[in-house]
Parts: C-alpha cells; sequence; structure tokens
C-alpha cells in the first residue's frame, strides 16, 4: 500500500472505530442487531510461526517448538519488525458443554491483512484473498460462525489462523478475540458475508448471470459504501457475488437474507428476479420512492429452483440511495432454509420479550 | 374516502357545523347496512413463513404462536420481520334464519393477502412477490358462500400475508363474519359470478355479444378488491340468466343493483331500461354527488323480460376516482311488494342530519 492510502485509510480506520461505538450504542435499541455474549477470552498467548504449511492447520500438528506471540498485537511488536508475508497463529481451549447446541461465533478481531481461520482443521471463515489475487480486509472485523458438528465439546479444540500481510503492520493486531454467542444470531446455512463485487451507475444488463464484473471493485458487504471509498456518493448501484451451492437447504422455498439497505433494492439470482424492497422507475434518473425503506430487514423468499447444485450462481443486487448512507449496510448477509428461518423468528420473539 | 371529498364541494355553501356531522355519518352508514355475527377480534395462530398446507383446516397450528387480532404483528415480538406470514382461527358459526349475504371482514391488511374458509379461496387483496402490489389501504371484505361454511362444527380461517415494509399483518377493524340483511328483500338472487370488462363499447350492451372472453368478477365487490385496483374509467358488467318459474307470470318487476361507484347505464337483453340520473328524477334519489351511495332501482319494463329462456344483463359502469364498480348491497329481482320493504327500510327511515344533508346537497 502507498502511503498516501496509508493515511487514508487511518482516516477510515479511526472512523471505523466510532462507528463501532456507535453502532454498540445502538445494539442496545436495535433488536434485530447482534446481541454478542462472550462465552471465552481467546486473548493472551498464541503459537506463532512465520511461513505456511498446510498441516498446520489440523487439530494434531505439534506446535510446541513454535514462538509464543500476544493476541491482539502487530506482529512487529512481537519480535517479527518489518515481515511482511505469511504468518500462522494457533491456540488451544477447552469450551464448557453447557454451549452445546447454541450458535457459536468466533471472533479474531481485525487482521491486517487477509486470513483464513481454521477451527479444528477445518474451514470457519475467510476474510481479503491471498496472492496471487491478494486483496486487504484490514478493516473488517471477524465474526464468523462456526458450522455445527465442528467444536469438540469433549476435549480440547485447536485455532489455527493464517495470516498474510502486505505492508507495515501485521496480523491479528487489534480488537476482541474469543468465542461468542448471539442471542439474536440468525443461524445462516450460507452465509455471503465478506468481499462483493461492486460498481456504482445502472444497467439492467448487470443483473444476468454472464455479466463480466471482473473490473468491478471489491467491497465488503455488509459495510455502507462511504465507508469503503465512495465518499458522498448517492444513486444507483450493483452488486454482485458469485458462489458455489451445494444444495445443503431443505424444501421447496428458501429466504434470502440481506440484513438492511440504502434505500431500495431489487435482487436478481443468476439474471431471475428474486425479489425488493421498493420500486425503481424504469426510465434512469427519475425519482424513486425510498420512504423509511433503508430501516426494512430484508428476507426473501424465493424458490430454492433459482439456485443451481454444485455449480456457479450470482446474486445481483440493484441499489438506489437517495441521500447520507448507502449500500448493504447491515448483516447478515446469506441463505437460510425456511424451517430454520420460522424458528429463528419465533425464538426470538421469546428473547426480547425477556429482554 | 369518497364520501368526505365529495362533500367537501358543499362546504362553500359556508355550512361549517353540519361538515363536523358530515365528517362522522359516512362511519355510521356501514355499521347500519351489516349485521355482526362472529366476532373474531382476538388471539389467533401465528406464524411467519410460506407453506400452502397451511390453508388446510386440518393442519394442526398447536405449536404455533399466537397473537393479538388486530394490531401489527410488530408489537407481538415480531419487530423488523418483513415478508410472509400466516394467521389461522377457528370459529363457531351462528345459525341464522336469514338468508342475507354472508361476509368476512378483515379490516384492514397491510400489505397483501389470501383468505381461506375451511380451505376454500375467498378472495386475495393486491399481489404477492414477484409481481409484488401493496393493498395496505383497501378495505377487506370477502363474500361467504353459504356452502362453504358448517353450521354443525367448527370453521377454519386461515390468511396468508405478505408485508413489505414497515407494519404488518392484520392491522384494523372490523374483523368478523357479518351479514347483509338486504339481500333477503330479493325474488330471485343474482349476486355472484359475473362476466367483466375494463373499457367501453356500445356493442357490449347487445344481447348476441360473445362475452366468452371476459374475464369474471364477483359481484357485489369494489373492482379494486377484484384485482383492478386504482383503475378509474368506463368497464362494463354482463350476465346471462333464466327467471326463476315463479317469477314468470309476474308483471311489476325490480332489477336492483345494490349501490354502483359512480355512474351506471343498464340494459336488458338489449334494451335500456334506466340509469343512474333517471334515478334522481324519480325521486328515489336526491343527493347530487352521492350516485356512488344511491341505491339502484330499476323498474324493468312490460316486455323485456323473457320467460322462458335466457335473459341478459349489461351494465355500463364509469368510476371517477377511487372505489369502483357495483360494490355492495343486494343484486337480484324484486317483486313490487319486496322492493316497497326494501325502499321503506331505506329512504322512509331517513334520519333528522340525512335530511338536512339533502338539503344542503340541492344548490
Amino acid at each position: 500500500m502507498r502511503t498516501v492510502n496509508r493515511i487514508k485509510d487511518m482516516r477510515w480506520r479511526s472512523a471505523h472505530l466510532i462507528l463501532v461505538i456507535i453502532g454498540f450504542m445502538a445494539i442496545n435499541q436495535s433488536t434485530i442487531a447482534a446481541d454478542l455474549i462472550k462465552v471465552l477470552d481467546l486473548k493472551g498467548d498464541w503459537k506463532f510461526s512465520i511461513n505456511v504449511k498446510d498441516e498446520w492447520a489440523s487439530t494434531s500438528f505439534n506446535d510446541k517448538s513454535w514462538e509464543t506471540i500476544k493476541v491482539p498485537s502487530p506482529w512487529e511488536d512481537q519480535g517479527f519488525y518489518g515481515y511482511n508475508g505469511f504468518g500462522y497463529y494457533r491456540k488451544s481451549f477447552t469450551i464448557q458443554s453447557s454451549l452445546k447446541g447454541k450458535t457459536i461465533y468466533m471472533v479474531m478481531g481485525y487482521i491486517d491483512d487477509v486470513d483464513e481461520t481454521y477451527l479444528n482443521g477445518h474451514k470457519i471463515g475467510s476474510s481479503g484473498s491471498f496472492p496471487p489475487f491478494y486483496n486487504t480486509a484490514y478493516n473488517a472485523l471477524r465474526i464468523y460462525s462456526i458450522p455445527e458438528g465442528i467444536i469438540n465439546y469433549n476435549g480440547v479444540n485447536t485455532v489455527a489462523v493464517k495470516v498474510y500481510d502486505s505492508y507495515q503492520q501485521g496480523g491479528i493486531v487489534s480488537g476482541d478475540v474469543g468465542l461468542f454467542t448471539d442471542r439474536f444470531a440468525l443461524p445462516l446455512t450460507i452465509n455471503l458475508q465478506g468481499n462483493w463485487k461492486f460498481k456504482t451507475g445502472d444497467d439492467l444488463a448487470r443483473k444476468a448471470f454472464a455479466h463480466d464484473d471482473s473490473q468491478w471493485d471489491d467491497l465488503i458487504v455488509p459495510g455502507k459504501w462511504e465507508d469503503q471509498g465512495y465518499r458522498d456518493y448517492d444513486g444507483y448501484a450493483w452488486y454482485r457475488k458469485t458462489f458455489v451451492y451445494n444444495g445443503n437447504l431443505p424444501g421447496e422455498k428458501i429466504v434470502l437474507v440481506l440484513g438492511k439497505i440504502d434505500d431500495v433494492d431489487q435482487v436478481y439470482i443468476n439474471g431471475v428476479f428474486a425479489g425488493s424492497t421498493g420500486e425503481f422507475s424504469n426510465s434512469p434518473g427519475k425519482w424513486v420512492d425510498t420512504g423509511e425503506r433503508y430501516r426494512a430487514f430484508r428476507g426473501y423468499y424465493i424458490p430454492a429452483s433459482l439456485l443451481k447444485k454444485n455449480q456457479k450462481n450470482t446474486i445481483a443486487i440493484r441499489v438506489y440511495d437517495a441521500g447520507g448512507d448507502g449500500g448493504i449496510y447491515e448483516g447478515p448477509i446469506g441463505f437460510i432454509s425456511q424451517v430454520d428461518y420460522i424458528n429463528y423468528w419465533k425464538e426470538r420473539k421469546g428473547l426480547v420479550n425477556n429482554k | 374516502m369518497k364520501n368526505i371529498y365529495r362533500r367537501y364541494k358543499y362546504i362553500k355553501t359556508g355550512y361549517s357545523i353540519v361538515l363536523l356531522l358530515l365528517l362522522a355519518i359516512p362511519a355510521k352508514i356501514h355499521a347500519e347496512e351489516l349485521r355482526k355475527l362472529v366476532q373474531l377480534s382476538g388471539y389467533w395462530k401465528f406464524s411467519i413463513g410460506d407453506y400452502q398446507e397451511w390453508a388446510n383446516p386440518g393442519f394442526d397450528d398447536s405449536k404455533w404462536d399466537e397473537i393479538r387480532v388486530p394490531g401489527k404483528w410488530e408489537d407481538s415480538g415480531y419487530d423488523e420481520y418483513n415478508g410472509y406470514a400466516w394467521y389461522r382461527t377457528k370459529f363457531k358459526m351462528v345459525e341464522t334464519e336469514s338468508k342475507g349475504m354472508i361476509y368476512l371482514l378483515l379490516g384492514r391488511i397491510d400489505d397483501v393477502n389470501e383468505v381461506y374458509l375451511n380451505g376454500k379461496l375467498l378472495g386475495k387483496s393486491g399481489d404477492f412477490p414477484p409481481k409484488y402490489r401493496t393493498a395496505y389501504n383497501e378495505k377487506r371484505k370477502y363474500q361467504v358462500p353459504r356452502e362453504y361454511l358448517n353450521f354443525d362444527g367448527n370453521n377454519s380461517i386461515a390468511i396468508r400475508v405478505y408485508d413489505s415494509f414497515l407494519e404488518g399483518g392484520i392491522i384494523d377493524n372490523p374483523v368478523g363474519i357479518y351479514i347483509d340483511e338486504d339481500f333477503t328483500f330479493l325474488d330471485f338472487d343474482l349476486s355472484g359470478k359475473w362476466k367483466f370488462h375494463l373499457g367501453d363499447n356500445k356493442q357490449w350492451s347487445k344481447v348476441d355479444f360473445d362475452d366468452e372472453s371476459w374475464s369474471e368478477i364477483r359481484v357485489p365487490s369494489e373492482w379494486e378488491q377484484e384485482g383492478y385496483t386504482d383503475y378509474d374509467g368506463y368497464a362494463w358488467y354482463r350476465k346471462e340468466f333464466r327467471l326463476p318459474s315463479n317469477l314468470r307470470n309476474i308483471n311489476d318487476l325490480y332489477l336492483v343493483l345494490g349501490k354502483i361507484d359512480d355512474y351506471d347505464h343498464v340494459y336488458l337483453n338489449g334494451a335500456s331500461i334506466g340509469n343512474v340520473f333517471e334515478l334522481k328524477k324519480d325521486g328515489e334519489y336526491k343527493r347530487r354527488g352521492f350516485e356512488y351511495n344511491a341505491r339502484r332501482i330499476y323498474k324493468i319494463p312490460a316486455n323485456v323480460l323473457k320467460a322462458d329462456g335466457v335473459n341478459v344483463i349489461a351494465i355500463r359502469v364509469y368510476d371517477e376516482m377511487w372505489r369502483g364498480g357495483i360494490y355492495e348491497g343486494p343484486v337480484g329481482i324484486m317483486t313490487e311488494d319486496k322492493c316497497k320493504e326494501y325502499r321503506r327500510k331505506h329512504y322512509v327511515n331517513q334520519t333528522f342530519w340525512d335530511y338536512v344533508l339533502d338539503e344542503i346537497a340541492v344548490e
């Protein structure tokens, strides 16, 4: 990264921090937002090694000979001054069996720049992308939901984090680190939070499955576009995300959850209209009625047949922002079965009432 | 609604005190016309989600949540929820001697809904995605065919609702089963499915016109409720019927068409038998600008009705704005005696304020 960018980034980072604070203040009022409760603190001593080997993700690997390093902290401050490149963090822990059945989130704070996080040898999440298609995600708080069946409640668990830093500070640099439960967590089966393709302007051709978005920008979703290089931008923009669907959602109808979007949106899956909040004018440049739609939580019921099993699928989202903040600004983002969605809202009602 | 708007026209005459009274009257008119049989407000079974089998009366909803109806679901623990949800309830039907038209009233629903009685679709308001169209400001009033009702045991109502954003659910009264007693004056009931076409064409009054390709519409019902939201302008209704044997040799018969919003011109077997403006001249109807509220009672001229064979009614309707069509009241044929009773009920027992209104309306 160039210095100019760095300075700009610092500005964003502090802006981000303020937003996080505001966000936490808002959580007390907004009930759909995450209500994270820490169940295990993982800050402190971790094992660390530079470089990378595939077997380092596995539980059985013996990391006794590795260095001990404090987390969170830039590795530059822990004896690896000036190091850029790959590094590996490992830590073992046990977890109380009373948490069994709850959705557990692994929060890894802020990682500079890219990571892939493994629990007991299973990849549970990643942010940014490693070289050769390098893309930083240093400003994204890592919150990975742990899929069922991965946590060992009767013995030792091992978390392994593969990190790549391109420049200056590197590693698990700041933020809270630990296991959390979320009282209001929506248990998504397919989590699509992370990098999406993004382009301002409006063109309905962008809904097509085969539309070439390779030259588009990367944007982290959820997150308003003002925080990600599109300051003061109002108007039309498109998001696209391509993913492989492994066909693990039961039922004829499934739900695409898109959190909150500022202001209105129109969603296409593989080119087919899948849902919208608000209406768009067919003539470009015309006024769009946005109303209070930026506050609406989006959960679109779609026929499961819109998704192609074991193949690439594309979600294209046309967004119009009338002013102020814009974009897909609050999660969760992803797919859930209708049965799980119904149960979630039923359970959530109990939680809201008990709050 | 329209009543208030229209009445504003007369304020220029300076009767500002009367204005307050006018505003109170539309609600009163409705309460008078329908009698409540079963109260359905209270706690209903509720689940978010969307499965067609939830329409079935036998579906086991015992594990479902219960929420207050009417009331927005945001106030019942589902704040921030947008999308599909179903409401279900059971009720026992009361015995009724009356042959009146039975209605299910569901107040206002935000945004779109379908309603099932004992598993059968009663009606739909608005459009579900993908061709989403809200109907949040439409009154929910659905005709209940008697054969759909179970008079001896439980009846099941299931309502499929879709809400796009902000408040959602069955959000307003009245919620219940009601009866329109005016239908008891009918000697021959012509309510139900009619042929319907938007637009205007003189050929459509003709007996031999082929309306096979026309769509069907329920009569009486606001056409907004029948899928023609926001339509203002011309439309035609057509209906074929055979005269029942007990009416064949009776001379003085009346074609009663409930109330029509706004203007109508009625043809029977190709002959013009009247229009709303002629009703005014007859003295049946005095208030100008209140065409939507006039009861349509047309005397059938001699030799127009066929005692044997098919008769054809064709009605040209023009709607200025908002609600449109043959929207409420008894539709069919009355003998002179029944017609007199029907008139007496509505036109003789006018209140003092109805009288005042009439006087103001005549410029």
